[in-house]
């Protein structure tokens, strides 16, 4: 029986861990999740402890941002003097530059050891010989092995415990149960990439996991049973921490600095706009098309662009377009999740043939056998002895042909790709059914369900009228030889292209049952002449591809000027991005391909704002990709329901972003993946730096920074701008305590533009407290001795 | 957060390309591409003619180094090519540039080198700046560890080389290599024996062969191209060295000891590959295995044959090293293969690897006599018959493709194969004794069987009831200790 209190204290410890996801479906997660319900400041104290991190931007970076005007200068000397540091900023850059050195790992052989078992236990089919005895669990597997290995002290199987439970309580038997909590977060922080993965496997429970088992328990029971055996320290020495309160409080107020002079920005950028255009009331007549794109922060450019190159209207929604679901792919039948990670998939949709299109269905399934046959056929004759050597001697010269087309025309071999390629979507439609039900029946999904994932859509984005054409984008990324390619992907659709939930939506708005039931029931009248399209914005060369194989002759003249102007839209938004006047889409379309880039494009880099709004609030505004978007209508959403949903959704999946990029940019090494130029995949899911190592959990130099000293993406905390009234939005913090607990402990910020109150700026503090410019609004009327900048006493 | 301070920034992106197009490893790069398409154009006006020249005691040039200064500059200019993007915005990538241009520059050199000191001096260069390749991240502690241990191994390596060379030379009384070569006959038996051990050392230790495997699975430390570099370019060193000092491997009768060795490694790293884990060293093992069949196919005499098979391994492995980054996938778990086989089948796989084996022999001029040549034959039938037996298996072929796909992929491979083997034939005619086949030995035969039994052992996967061998190789496999997990970031 295992001791309560070591299942306990392993729960308790587990929180030092965040989430390490793989990299085919790589989520940009908060790696201090575990700390979310303390404040900010007193998690990333916990994390410089436990995993030895860097926690603020270094000094040089705050020294660009100095320099750059990105902090405002007055704005920090303002700050410091409020908080007695009286010198120049130039002075405390000085006493902030103290870099984190390289320093000897005392656990070495320890942490060396086990990222060795790991890496063999949880690999996915790199190896061709697996590990032996995997299913029996990691302890158990590692247990049979321990024994032969000359690396270790000369073992028999007696001498190591049956399970993990009884190694964990005979080695721990002389610690004092206080201390457990403490030995464990010590031996789970050691490889917290390792130990993440494991929690990420725990979370998914993917068929991977029910057949090859692994828990932290077994991890930390094979952990200590080597440290015994080897002598190696169970339980941590006494660690006294630096005083360093002077420091941590000169980088914090250098970083609100920061967050403030951006949020100032914004402010004045916002209040230029003059908010007298009113939101959808232009008839819907009048445009030739209205296009909904992900909230992602890359839809901000491509939406100015398709805006001013016809009369098109654009929406933020999230990219998973409400529709929870699963997504069985027609290659492989491998499922993937196709909607946020903070929900659970209701449905799963799949690939079905249109009736017409069998003929083009079987020739694509060929392809993808053959294909699938020359991977195949490939490994085997690489791996087989001796048809290795015979193999590479008559493939050589093949594989120089590769290397000079690779090398020298990566765009031109795109272009033959694309041609050689058929898409799947031209002959097939899909097909949503319950999860988990085994028949493939779109009928059991009610109605109902199917009127609420179209209505919430149009509530949520507070959308009134409807033009003939609704594009429905959805997007995804392109790159080759990118072991971080789904991390481009979208993020509301847990790294997967958004093109699936897009033409999912789109063939449920087109249902003529659905719009029947949306017009008598919810008074939702979509014109008959009103087509919805599913599409997709390819983020690395801002091309959008229409999936309009089944659209009514009568819109082919329409969706035509349509893909001439988006086109053009592509033209402009590429020049914009990359900088250069010509061939900016050759460019970027080389960069799709290009093996040897490893910044293909800068995916969610920049991200500092999320804007929850209706688009004449930024409607023109250049905001360089830096907000996320969400449609929003305050008049429409008279409860606060709308807000609400998007408050718990969306916005929750904009903080895990943010904080993942914040993280991942001010220790690349530790919450990052480091230098993308020596990574070295490990186990088809992950990578480590060069010979090996702990698995790296985060983004990579190289989609934050321009170059290894000069940032791209600015280390900034989120800050939340909605427009609604004031007393809406406490409320809904009121309602929902997870929400407030973001905001109170600093993890992400909260402004409200009220349109009841002029649009005025309000500041959300904390317990309910709003701040503006003149006043201080107490939704709670109690009395808080509150400054902007005043940090609580009892966190610093 | 006005649009006129995007437009400096965007000024300023582009002032930074102008100026970037004028660098250093721009410069390197095209030198590099200048120097390839030079070399490769005269080879290919004089194929068949390239003159010996000597320049005096110090140099000398012949097809040989030409072949070798082609392939040397080729994956020098693609591999600087690729860097220019891969490695753009990393702190040493000029020191990256200036590194690969010495380490071109100090292999076209040794090639070329006819005064044993200069010889001497390149091999240890070569192995020098290889080592600051893996060590060129140098703030980084592990690099440091891996680029020292790296270094030490080359230093040994050079030390042999240098042992067995000065010992032939006091023996000859000669400085450079052609007279040294050529007064072989005058030196007694024994320190010929000590010198080609010497020699051999220092050749496996550069090709990374068992027991000098660690280095290069310790090398991951050094950015994805300079780790095209050194399985393309760098581990080759000891089939060239082999090359260029084959009379005294003959001489001395040791050409069984490179079989042996050679022979050993090739199967001991090609079933460490299956257990790997990390792409890279998976590649690395592949690489060693790879070297170890090259050092077996010196070992058969036949050092045209191993020259075709480093250049064609080199670009299959600088391939696989620069697209390392795309085994990223989500898969299933792993099930069972079905390893039946019908008669019919049985017969097709039997008839397409005779007809493989004729081809072969046919194309690169080999007979079936009972020499040392058949081996490779051999191999290139059991390589055809794998090939076809994984194709008339294959459920969606028609049996059109079953046909035609063997008969076309065997026909190109080969002859592509052939067309390499002969060009080097070609180049090397003026060198002695380096394609040769000799009387079939009994360690011959035993490889053949063994290299039978290791196909059939693989085939059945029945390796894969031993666990203690799995932990053996895994042990065995792992990089050296201080190259991983050292240091705190």
């Amino acid at each position: 029986m295992i001791d309560i209190s070591i299942k306990h204290s392993i729960e308790e410890a587990s929180k030092v861990i965040g989430k390490t996801w793989p990299l085919y479906s790589f989520v940009t997660s908060n790696p201090l999740s575990g700390y979310e319900n303390q404040h900010f400041t007193k998690a990333i104290k916990q994390a410089r402890l436990f995993l030895n991190a860097q926690v603020f931007p270094n000094a040089s970076l705050f020294r660009d941002a100095l320099d750059q005007g990105a902090i405002n200068r007055k704005l920090l000397v303002k700050m410091l003097k409020e908080n007695a540091f009286t010198e120049s900023p130039e002075f405390y850059l000085s006493q902030l530059a103290t870099g984190k050195n390289e320093i000897t790992n005392d656990t070495h052989n320890l942490d060396r050891t086990m990222s060795k078992w790991l890496a063999v236990f949880m690999d996915e089919g790199l190896a061709e010989w697996e590990m032996p005895n995997k299913q029996k669990g990691f302890f158990k597997a590692w247990r049979k092995l321990a024994v032969h290995d000359n690396s270790l002290p000369k073992l028999n199987l007696d001498d190591i415990p049956l399970s993990s439970e009884e190694a964990l309580s005979s080695i721990l038997k002389d610690f004092p149960k206080e201390d457990y909590i403490k030995i464990f977060t010590y031996h789970l922080a050691a490889l917290p990439g390792w130990t993440g993965y494991i929690n990420y496997r725990n979370t998914t429970k993917s068929i991977r996991q029910e057949t090859y088992p692994i828990i932290l328990q077994d991890y930390l029971a094979v952990r200590l049973c080597i440290a015994k055996i080897t002598n190696a320290k169970i339980a941590p020495e006494k660690t006294t921490t630096p005083d360093e309160d002077k420091l941590f409080k000169l980088q914090y107020i250098w970083l609100q600095a920061w967050e403030k002079s951006w949020q100032s920005e914004l402010e004045r950028l916002l209040k230029s706009q003059k908010i007298t255009h009113d939101f959808n009331k232009e008839s819907a007549n009048d445009l030739e098309a209205q296009m909904v794109f992900c909230i992602d922060t890359r839809s901000e450019l491509i939406r100015r662009h398709v805006e001013s190159a016809g009369k098109y209207e654009t929406y933020g929604y999230a990219g998973f377009f409400g529709i929870a679901m699963d997504y069985k792919s027609l290659d492989n039948e491998l499922i993937r999740k196709s909607c946020p990670p903070i929900l659970d998939s209701s449905y799963q949709a799949s690939e079905v043939t249109l009736e017409n299109q069998k003929e083009q269905f079987a020739k694509y399934t060929r392809i993808t056998k053959l294909n699938q046959f020359k991977e195949y056929i490939l490994k085997r004759m690489k791996n087989m002895l001796p048809s290795a050597f015979g193999f590479v001697e008559g493939s050589g010269v093949l594989y120089f042909l590769f290397l000079i087309a690779r090398t020298f025309a990566p765009g031109y071999l795109l272009k033959i790709n694309k041609n050689n390629s058929i898409d799947h979507e031209s002959f097939c439609e899909p097909q949503l059914k319950i999860i988990d039900d085994t028949s493939d029946n779109e009928e059991k999904i009610s109605l109902e369900v199917k009127v609420n994932i179209i209505k919430s859509a149009f509530d949520l984005m507070g959308w009134k009228s409807f033009s003939p054409i609704i594009l429905l984008v959805g997007h995804g990324s392109h790159s080759a030889n990118n072991p971080f390619g789904s991390s481009l992907d979208c993020g509301a659709c847990a790294a997967s292209p958004g093109r699936h939930n897009a033409r999912v939506f789109a063939k449920l708005a087109n249902d003529i049952e659905v719009r029947k039931n949306l017009k008598e029931l919810h008074d939702i009248d979509i014109p008959e002449s009103t087509v919805f399209i599913g599409a997709e914005h390819n983020t690395t060369t801002d091309e959008i591809i229409l999936f309009d194989s089944d659209v009514p002759k009568s819109h082919f003249k329409t969706v035509a000027n349509l893909k001439l102007n988006l086109a053009k839209a592509q033209q402009t938004a590429t020049q914009e991005r990359m900088g250069i006047k010509n061939g900016s889409v050759a460019l970027a379309n080389k960069k799709a391909n290009n093996w040897s880039d490893t910044r293909p494009e800068w995916g969610l880099a920049k991200n500092a704002s999320f804007i929850i709004g209706p688009r004449s609030l930024t409607q023109g505004k250049n905001l360089d990709g830096r907000c996320f978007l969400h449609s929003y209508d305050w008049k429409t959403d008279e409860n606060g329901k709308a807000l609400e949903a998007i408050m718990q959704g969306p916005m929750v999946v904009t903080q895990w972003i943010n904080n993942h990029y914040y993280f991942a940019m001010v220790d690349n090494n530790i919450f990052g993946g480091g230098s993308k130029i020596t990574h070295n995949i490990t186990g088809k899911f992950g990578v480590v730096q060069g010979n090996g190592g702990d698995l790296k959990m985060g983004l990579p130099l190289q989609s934050l920074q321009e170059t290894d000293s000069k940032m791209y993406h600015q280390p900034l905390r989120l800050s939340v701008v909605i427009q609604a009234p004031i007393s809406r939005v406490s409320e809904i913090l009121l309602r929902n305590d997870n929400i407030k607990t973001l905001f109170d402990n600093e993890w992400i910020y909260l402004m409200v533009l009220d349109p009841t109150d002029n649009n005025n700026f309000h500041y959300y503090e904390k317990r309910l407290v709003w701040i503006s410019e003149n006043t201080k609004i107490n939704n709670r009327n109690q009395h808080q001795n509150s400054h902007v900048f005043e940090m609580e006493e009892s966190i610093i | 957060m006005t649009s006129e301070l995007f437009n400096t920034n965007k000024f300023l992106i582009m002032s930074n390309m102008k100026i970037s197009f004028f660098s250093i490893q721009k410069i390197i790069t095209g030198f590099m591409w200048l120097l390839f398409i030079c070399i490769f154009s005269y080879v290919l006006f004089n194929f068949s003619n390239i003159p010996q020249v000597k320049l005096g005691d110090l140099f000398r040039f012949n097809g040989f180094v030409a072949l070798i200064w082609s392939v040397v500059t080729f994956f020098s200019g693609l591999i600087a090519s690729y860097s220019e993007n891969y490695l753009s915005g990393f702190r040493y990538q000029n020191k990256f540039s200036l590194l690969s241009l010495g380490f071109m520059m100090s292999i076209m050199v040794f090639v070329s080198a006819n005064h044993i000191l200069i010889f001497l001096v390149m091999w240890l260069l070569m192995g020098f700046i290889m080592s600051r390749l893996i060590g060129v991240h140098s703030d980084w502690g592990e690099a440091k560890e891996a680029s020292k241990f790296a270094f030490n191994n080359f230093l040994l390596g050079s030390l042999f080389l240098s042992l067995g060379l000065v010992l032939l030379a006091l023996n000859t009384n000669s400085v450079t290599l052609s007279d040294i070569l050529a007064n072989l006959n005058s030196v007694p038996h024994y320190v010929l024996l000590i010198a080609a051990l010497f020699v051999i050392i220092a050749a496996i230790i550069q090709s990374a062969i068992f027991p000098f495997h660690k280095w290069l699975l310790s090398a991951m430390t050094a950015p994805t191209p300079a780790s095209a570099l050194m399985h393309a370019g760098f581990v080759n060193g000891s089939g060239i060295l082999l090359t260029l000092l084959a009379v005294l491997l003959v001489e001395s009768k040791s050409l069984n000891i490179l079989f042996l060795v050679g022979g050993l490694t090739a199967i001991l790293a090609q079933f460490t590959k299956l257990i790997q884990v990390q792409v890279k060293q998976k590649l690395a093992c592949s690489t060693i295995a790879q070297m170890g069949f090259m050092i077996m196919q010196c070992g058969l005499g036949f050092f045209n044959a191993a020259i075709a098979h480093l250049i064609l391994h080199g670009f299959y492995k600088a391939y696989l090293f620069l697209s390392s980054g795309e085994e990223i996938q989500s898969s299933d778990i792993q099930k069972p293969l079905n390893i039946t086989i019908k008669p019919l089948q049985a017969l097709a796989v039997l008839f397409f690897g005779i007809m493989g084996a004729f081809l072969f022999n046919y194309f690169t001029g080999k007979s079936f006599a009972l020499d040392s040549s058949l081996f490779l034959t051999l191999i290139v039938a059991i390589t055809v018959g794998q090939a076809t037996y994984n194709i008339v298996k294959e459920k969606h072929l028609t049996p059109l493709q079953k046909t035609f796909l063997p008969t076309v992929l065997f026909f190109i491979g080969i002859s592509t194969y052939a067309l390499m083997y002969n060009a080097v034939t070609i180049l090397m005619d003026d060198m002695a004794i380096v394609s040769q086949s000799y009387k079939m030995s009994f360690m011959e035969v035993v490889f053949g069987v063994i290299f039978f039994i290791g196909f059939f052992i693989m085939k059945l996967g029945v390796y894969k009831n031993y666990p203690w061998l799995y932990v053996k190789l895994l042990n065995m496999s792992q990089p050296q200790k201080k190259t991983i997990l050292m240091y705190k970031p």
